[in-house]
């Protein structure tokens, strides 16, 4: 509720709840940190220094909160206190381009232009088009009196800024267009219903929280999370055709992500749809070559339909040599055996186990092929 | 969009931030004694109070809106202050609105004139002197521009533009069409008079906002509600830049000069002589988009070199919604800062003038955000309020977005306005909440003034406030230190000695000021400057360097007093 609220700029409701939400579990490392932003943006430094030290009790190595005590530090001019705090978020999130951004902020007010430099310099190194960056450069190169250089990021400066103008530009003409931000708050408004979803799930109120699901997807048709949740609600209630619909619309979304693809896959597998099924493990296999669940699955597919031996080996081959999981070599095994190759598939099956020893499955098989050798 | 500024946004309501929410979306200078006398200032308090009501100004802003959110309602208006019958006490001239389409009004609403009776009260004189402009005002400037001795005012509205001549006798003539400064039909902004080309007689620099017609106007929403659409979505405008002929007419040189070749939706401006090299340049806060900072080289022609002295941005390189802009030595180095104001969820920016021709940002090394960040701030000021001997700061504030609390609780359309009181050692102490009923209004304020309004040597404050009556601010602080308010009057330079640097030395106090028509936002006041000195109650000396004339002094002058400097060497002075 306290998220609703929130996302409705109901903050001092949000707050209320939250709170509320503490008292039940104060655990919620989560929940401080939503309080510490939204003190920062009243603000109000000092309360989100304090929510966010509550959150590093719970949670010490949670990404970001460093940064966020160093930005409220920064602004009540704490300096140092704010480059410790930077270099802490560093050692948690050695990817963070903004820590090292504010890091070049601190020494440059501090009129340390070297290291400021060298702070500016990795920060563009992990985000080659952070225009503020280029900004610091700029400025420290001004003061060093190292003007062709300072031009140089100058000129980087104002493209990438340019850049972003016009970004933003387009955004809010978009949002102009389409009936004002209709579509943003039909978005809004889609995740309200997937919160209260979350409510009727864990009271076990099936259909509400499908009708609920669905009102969202209506309103928010490329929500991805919410198909997703949709496609899932299916599956684990055995309507198999409906959440092989939702993932055909996922894939419409998100056409090169291979895991809708794995999962129609799947699906029409258990739907006995076998071409169709075989269709989709190769878009998976030429979505993401270097990944072995595409290869296992479609060996696995060919295994199950009694048909392509020869090629389901070598595609579970190549799985294995792409991952050599427990699975992997599980489904190797079982090639091996369907191409008449019983050391092979025993070799394999036995690799299987030992990676994943707690396998009764694993275990039964491997008994059993040893057996009938 | 930056990085700075994507983070300030996605730590509000569109959420990862929220708990739960998923992820995918989203200066010191060795001052000695000085030092201790106003860090022991410090601790006491400044009193602004309220004394609206008793003013007997009935003035009441009207942004002419009808629901329709037409952009330049959010914008409405600056205000002037000056002496405009040369009485000796400080007038008040306040713009207003019009209707725009769809709105209807019984009596046009007209811009307001009121004379300063003293003893805190005014009187509405605006018919009689013919100031009563029922065109839709947005900025305003004072100056003698015909160098008679009378101050005129200029008018920048949206629609055509207005020059009022100071006749002498109480009244003004528009002498727009005969002097050829109507600048056509645009969105006005700042304006100010300049003595560009230091020939003596005041050029007008024009600030245009942005390309707005109800043809273009563009309909905005957020969380469903309505609201006045981002300025980014309007084409950006020129300023325009005229040359006075000194036969009575002006020249638009804006093309000549350099200054059309840039284009920004240009607001508050202030001309200042900010690298000291004699000649006038103009700083124009521009909204959603850089600062321009336009360098004279001393004939007139500018060039615009904001980025590279470091005042179009902020710290971060983020361009900010600024507003009004303000210039005035906070830290009393003998160089001129600038304070802009700006947009909620950005603090309003003080850029330290370093001497070399750059600026760095030092708001958040001397505390000079105050509490900027949650508000939209527009007017302000550096000002000595206390008299201690440097600059404070006072901005004023105010929501642009009327319906702001239907969607966003963490911010209101009427705001308290803010003031930072320089501690002395080159920081700002955020004082609002114990400096008197007066900053506790809670209003939507647009334009402030700050002048000594009752002649007592402290300064008193008028904001403007949309859609609502004005605020008048006494200042009541109980314990002042002594002040000298000089006021020039040029003879071969131009008449009010406008772009003049005035040094004043007191024992270890040195401080500097400049003349200046139209400064804050949109507005005009200060043109009498005022020197707070502290526990010195004599003025060792005082320099003044004329724009495009030469440098006069005046050795030994008593404090507590409003002294006019001639041009040449006399003074006069009135306790």
């Amino acid at each position: 509720m306290g998220n609703v609220q929130g996302r409705h700029g109901n903050t001092t409701e949000a707050v209320r709840f939250w709170k509320k939400g503490l008292e039940l579990n104060p655990k919620r490392a989560d929940v401080y940190s939503g309080m510490g932003w939204l003190a920062m943006r009243k603000g109000e430094c000092e309360e989100a220094i304090l929510h966010w030290r509550k959150v590093l009790e719970i949670a010490p190595r949670m990404p970001g909160v460093h940064n966020g005590i160093a930005r409220a530090l920064t602004v009540l001019g704490r300096k140092e206190e704010a480059i410790e705090e930077l270099e802490k978020d560093i050692q948690i999130s050695p990817q963070s381009s903004l820590s090292y951004f504010l890091l070049g902020q601190e020494y440059l007010q501090q009129k340390k232009y070297e290291k400021a430099k060298r702070n500016y310099e990795m920060a563009i190194s992990l985000q080659p088009d952070l225009p503020n960056a280029y900004y610091g450069l700029f400025t420290v190169c001004s003061r060093l009196k190292q003007r062709a250089k300072a031009r140089e990021y100058m000129a980087i400066f104002k493209k990438l800024d340019a850049e972003d103008v016009t970004k933003e530009k387009k955004l809010l003409e978009g949002r102009s267009e389409a009936s004002d931000d209709l579509v943003s708050m039909r978005e809004n408004v889609a995740e309200t219903y997937m919160y209260a979803e979350r409510i009727y799930r864990a009271l076990g109120q099936a259909q509400r929280t499908e009708e609920l699901l669905k009102r969202a997807a209506t309103l928010a048709p490329k929500n991805t999370e919410c198909l997703m949740k949709l496609a899932s609600f299916y599956r684990i209630n055995e309507r198999l055709p409906e959440a092989l619909q939702m993932y055909k619309e996922l894939t419409e979304i998100e056409p090169e992500n291979g895991v809708h693809y794995r999962n129609i896959g799947i699906l029409c597998t258990r739907l006995k749809r076998f071409a169709d099924a075989e269709e989709a493990f190769g878009r998976v296999i030429a979505l993401t070559p270097e990944s072995s669940s595409g290869y296992r699955s479609l060996a696995q597919l060919y295994l199950d339909m009694d048909r392509e031996l020869p090629k389901a080996r070598e595609l579970a081959e190549r799985a294995v040599v792409l991952e050599a999981s427990a699975a992997n070599y599980f489904v190797l095994g079982w090639a091996c055996d369907e191409n008449g190759d019983r050391d092979s598939a025993i070799s394999a099956v036995k690799r299987a186990l030992e990676l994943d020893p707690g396998n009764p499955k694993y275990r039964q098989v491997y008994e059993h092929i040893q057996k009938s050798n | 969009m930056s990085i700075f500024r994507k983070a300030i946004e996605v730590v509000v309501p569109a959420g990862d931030r929220y708990p739960g929410i998923d992820s995918r979306r989203r200066i010191a200078v060795a001052w000695g004694l000085l030092c201790f006398f106003s860090c022991a200032r410090a601790n006491e308090h400044i009193v602004l109070s309220d004394v609206t009501e008793e003013t007997g100004i009935t003035f009441r802003h009207t942004d002419g809106s009808s629901g329709r959110l037409y952009i330049l309602e959010t914008v409405s208006a600056g205000l002037a202050l000056f002496d405009f019958d040369r009485d000796g006490d400080i007038d008040i001239y306040f713009l207003n609105g019009a209707p725009l389409r769809g709105a209807k009004s019984k009596v046009a609403p007209t811009n307001a004139l009121y004379r300063n009776e003293g003893d805190w009260r005014f009187t509405d004189v605006t018919e009689e002197a013919g100031v009563g402009d029922t065109r839709y005002g947005l900025g305003v400037t004072v100056g003698d521009y015909d160098n008679d001795g009378h101050p005129d005012i200029y008018l920048n509205n949206y629609g055509p533009n207005v020059l009022y001549r100071n006749n002498g006798d109480g009244t003004f003539a528009d002498v727009t069409e005969k002097t050829g400064v109507g600048n056509g039909f645009q969105v006005g902004a700042g304006a100010c008079f300049l003595d560009m080309d230091k020939d003596g007689d005041l050029d007008l620099y024009v600030s245009n906002y942005l390309e707005f017609s109800y043809e273009k106007h563009v309909s905005s929403a957020t969380g469903g509600y309505s609201v006045y659409a981002s300025p980014i979505l309007y084409p950006a405008a020129p300023d325009t830049l005229y040359r006075n002929d000194g036969d009575g007419t002006f020249t638009d040189v804006s093309k000549t000069s350099g200054v059309a070749e840039h284009v920004g939706r240009g607001m508050g401006i202030v001309s200042v002589d900010y690298d000291n090299d004699g000649d006038v340049d103009v700083f124009t806060a521009n909204d959603v988009g850089m600062n321009f900072l336009f360098e004279n080289d001393g004939t007139g022609r500018f060039e615009e070199v904001g980025l590279f002295t470091g005042v179009a941005y902020d710290l971060h390189g983020d361009a900010q919604g600024s507003m009004g802009v303000d210039c005035g030595d906070y830290d009393n180095d003998g160089l001129l800062d600038f304070y802009v104001t700006s947009y909620q969820g950005q603090l309003a920016t003080l850029y330290r003038n370093l001497g070399d021709g750059v600026f760095e940002d030092a708001t958040l090394t001397t505390g000079a955000r105050g509490g900027t960040l949650p508000s939209v701030t527009w007017g302000t000021s550096f000002v000595d309020v206390d008299n201690d001997g440097d600059r404070d700061i006072f901005i004023a504030c105010g929501h642009l977005l009327d319906n702001v609390e239907l969607y966003d609780d963490t911010t209101t359309y009427r705001q308290r306005n803010i003031l930072l009181m320089n501690t002395g050692d080159g920081k700002f102490v955020d004082v609002s909440e114990k400096s008197g009923d007066g900053m506790k209004v809670k209003l939507s304020s647009r334009g402030a003034g700050l002048d000594d309004l009752d002649n007592d040597g402290d300064i008193d404050a008028v904001i403007l406030n949309s859609r609502s009556e004005p605020t008048i601010l006494r200042n009541d602080t109980p314990s002042k230190g002594h002040w000298l308010q000089v006021r020039l009057r040029g003879v071969k330079t131009n008449r009010n000695g406008i772009g003049a640097h005035v040094k004043v030395i007191a024992g270890d106090l040195t401080l500097l000021d400049e003349v200046h028509s139209g400064r804050g936002y949109q507005g005009h006041y200060g043109m009498r400057l005022h020197f707070g000195l502290g526990g010195r109650d004599r003025v060792d000396r005082i320099e003044v360097r004329w724009l495009g004339g030469g440098t006069d002094i005046f050795d030994d002058v008593a404090a507590d007093q409003l002294i006019t400097l001639t041009e040449g060497g006399s003074r006069t002075g009135r306790r």
